[in-house]
């Protein structure tokens, strides 16, 4: 393994990310897959070295001996390309999960090919398997001469050309073999879920990987953005979709479960489910970026997974819409020792008020994308107005999903001001039912009140995290970025320069400081500090927006990714990987510049 | 009594497909009969699925017939005697019928002999489909002897 792992765990900055619009899988910089669920995003993991570097099981493919490796995606792709110098030469391996084609191929298809480039460099791999979290047993066997996998109604086979006979490594199967230049090597993962193993042909398996070459670059040529962060925000728009569980059109929040906000702390959470209160985020990007058909399928999805708790919303919602999230904790290892690794998110019982206000938001940005909202989703969404000025007042648990007691988050009131707000203009249109026009404008207003009279500090010159407490947040930002008020009314412009100054480290911000009630401390969150960037454009602050933008982009990984947070002293990503929220953040910052600059 | 061979063979296919089906999303095997048979006829995976369920509930009828001829010959049916001929039904299915007969007509599926070359393979079932995970024998039995009682019975509540 590579020599910048530390205890068998490589850092999270070392991973990129390969997909197929329903997993993703994970793979270092020295080659070894260390994430892999199968079949979904959110099912176990099969290759959960990234969170057990002993137990958890990789797909280790590397040269023998000492190596350089660069990488890069293959422009305008979710295919991986790993360059490894070596003394004996040169070799190049091309990563991805293919897209299925028509025809026969497994129902899901991890492809590896090795190029020589120059000399004969020797290499080895190690398929290392460990079905449902490491904690099912797996029997390997054979299948017409190929090695496979078994666990109850899952199975993985191995199938390899030029690439060594495959052996058995014990729990493992292994194989080395010589990479000659101008010669290639094809290694295929397939993957079976209550069905019989499709073993693929080499022809079939290349000719995948070449098509799914293909299909990324036509997906990403139609994105629309041509602004100066280009590279930057298609790459966003590429981890972005390979987050988006096709199946469904929900967006999984991240790829990963459990990877710590703390090295070695107790801050993991399961991050593959989908947040509604990512919708307005996520509508804005994925509108600014061409991507309606996503947006669709997404805002669909919200509306279709909510109505079992209609008019209430859950904090998040499973990959199928599903409603239950029951927490619980593996018996693993946890990256660099950071336990427990949480399956499942207690936070899906939290009351969170901000959602609805995004929820609105989001329904008006489809509405005018669109030119309108279907009879069905406007009587659902009055109905969740009318939810709104029932449920303001109480206390929650705020956007950052506080574990401690509930309290008046004043973001969380902002958000309910904005989503009545929202309601009010789209009844207007005609948009909604306006039955209850009027209450929802006498709602609002109160809630202006609250947040105006309780929610604003004279000594801090800003809104506060919660009325009695002089602590900033930097979710208050989004008090610009939804609308809550003129973007350059003085008490927004006041609490921007607060939130930079009281919370910022260098170009990046922390959510917020002080006790949260959990153990231990975390790093910077990347989307606050693109929240920043995007507050600066539309209070026409240019030259602020821009100059922040230029410091925040280089921060991203070798591949163009971004994890949760980032450690400010050490650079260092935190938290779970890649990040949808810090993506759309990035992509929303930079079409706001744009935007401000047309 | 034909007819109620035949309702018997639709209901029993129904009930047979349905335990088969919860076997799988129970985690006790990996065995697919609809997807297993319709990529005998095509790649395409969704289409492989629709014809597969197709050609189910085809072979389905046509052993409810077979189970008829056997009735008549001996003299008498029933719930009983029924699963009396899925146990075999399944034995021979396992043993013989999948195992042997099925990876040598598939077109797709891989035998013994063969190692991963030009053609996509499908994995084959192995003695009574233990490839499929080792609970499978045990589903098939007890789906086919459910197929087997309610073929059994519809006959000899027709005759």
């Amino acid at each position: 393994m590579g020599a910048s792992r530390s205890r068998g765990y490589a850092p999270i900055r070392d991973y990129a990310a390969i997909g197929d619009g329903r997993t993703v899988a994970l793979v270092a910089r020295d080659g070894s897959v260390d994430w892999l669920c199968l079949p979904d995003l959110d099912s176990p993991s099969v290759l959960g070295a990234l969170v057990d570097a002993e137990r958890g099981g990789r797909f280790a493919l590397e040269p023998e001996g000492p190596c350089e490796a660069t990488r890069r995606y293959l422009p305008e792709t979710n295919v991986l390309e790993t360059t490894f110098a070596t003394a004996a030469g040169t070799v190049r391996v091309t990563d991805a999960m293919t897209l299925p084609r028509g025809g026969l191929g497994p129902y899901r298809e991890l492809v590896r090919r090795v190029d020589g480039l120059t000399g004969t460099v020797p290499l080895r791999w190690s398929l290392e398997p460990r079905f449902g979290y490491a904690g099912r047993t797996t029997r390997i066997e054979r299948r017409a001469g190929v090695p496979v996998a078994v666990s109850g109604r899952d199975a993985v086979a191995l199938c390899a050309w030029d690439a060594g006979e495959p052996a058995d490594g014990g729990d493992a199967i292994v194989g080395r073999f010589e990479a000659r230049e101008g010669r290639s090597s094809l290694l295929v993962l397939g993957a079976a879920h209550q069905e019989p193993l499709v073993l693929p042909s080499r022809d079939d398996a290349e000719l995948r990987l070449h098509e799914t070459e293909r299909s990324w670059r036509e997906w990403a040529r139609d994105r629309e953005y041509d602004g100066p962060w280009r590279e930057a925000v298609l790459r966003s728009a590429l981890a972005l979709k390979l987050l988006v569980f096709a199946p469904s059109g929900a967006i999984a929040a991240a790829a990963t479960t459990s990877l710590p906000e703390e090295i070695g702390g107790a801050r993991n959470w399961d991050y593959r489910f989908s947040w509604p209160r990512d919708a307005s985020f996520a509508l804005q990007a994925l509108l600014a970026l061409g991507c309606a058909p996503e947006a669709r399928a997404f805002f669909s999805w919200m509306l279709h997974a909510s109505r079992l708790t209609h008019p209430r919303l859950h904090v998040l919602y499973r990959l199928d819409g599903r409603a239950e999230a029951e927490e619980e904790s593996l018996p693993l290892a946890g990256y660099r020792g950071s336990r427990p690794v949480r399956i499942g998110n207690g936070a899906a019982q939290q009351v969170q008020l901000d959602v609805y206000g995004e929820l609105l938001v989001a329904a008006a940005r489809f509405a005018s994308a669109t030119g309108g909202l279907d009879r069905d989703h406007a009587r659902r969404l009055a109905e969740v107005a009318d939810f709104v000025c029932e449920c303001w007042e109480q206390p929650d648990a705020g956007i950052w999903e506080s574990r401690g007691e509930r309290a008046h988050f004043v973001q969380s009131k902002l958000m309910c001001a904005v989503g009545l707000r929202q309601a009010c203009e789209l009844a207007e249109g005609g948009l909604l039912p306006a039955g209850n026009r009027a209450r929802w404008g006498r709602e609002e207003q109160r809630i202006r009140d609250f947040v105006e009279t309780r929610g604003w500090s004279e000594r801090q010159r800003a809104y506060v995290q919660r009325p009695g407490d002089e602590r900033l947040d930097a979710s208050l930002l989004v008090a610009v970025l939804a609308g809550y008020d003129e973007p350059r009314a003085p008490r927004l412009l006041a609490t921007v320069d607060a939130v930079r100054r009281e919370l910022g480290r260098g170009p990046l911000i922390h959510r917020y400081l002080g006790d949260d009630g959990l153990p231990g401390e975390e790093g910077a969150f990347l989307a606050c500090s693109f929240w920043l960037v995007e507050a600066y454009a539309r209070q026409g602050r240019l030259d602020e927006a821009a100059a922040l933008m230029d410091e925040l982009v280089p921060l991203a990984n070798d591949v163009g990714l971004f994890a949760e947070e980032i450690d400010p002293a050490t650079g260092e990503f935190l938290g779970n990987f890649p990040q949808g929220l810090s993506h759309l953040a990035l992509v929303n910052a930079a079409v706001s510049i744009e935007e401000a600059r047309a | 009594m034909i007819w109620g061979a035949l309702v018997g063979g639709l209901a029993g296919t129904l009930v047979l497909t349905t335990l088969l089906r919860a076997a799988s999303e129970l985690g006790l095997t990996r065995m697919d009969l609809p997807f297993l048979l319709g990529t005998a006829v095509t790649a395409d995976r969704v289409r492989a699925k629709a014809v597969g369920y197709a050609l189910h509930a085809v072979f389905g009828l046509v052993f409810s017939l077979a189970y008829y001829a056997v009735f008549a010959v001996v003299g008498r049916s029933g719930f009983v005697l029924g699963a009396a001929f899925g146990l075999v039904h399944a034995l021979f299915a396992g043993s013989a019928l999948v195992n042997v007969l099925l990876p040598v007509v598939h077109p797709r599926m891989g035998t013994g002999f063969t190692a991963a070359g030009s053609a996509p393979l499908l994995e084959p079932p192995g003695f009574m489909l233990l490839n499929y995970g080792r609970q499978t024998p045990l589903a098939t039995v007890v789906a086919h002897v459910a197929y087997g009682a309610i073929v059994g019975g519809f006959v000899s509540l027709s005759g």
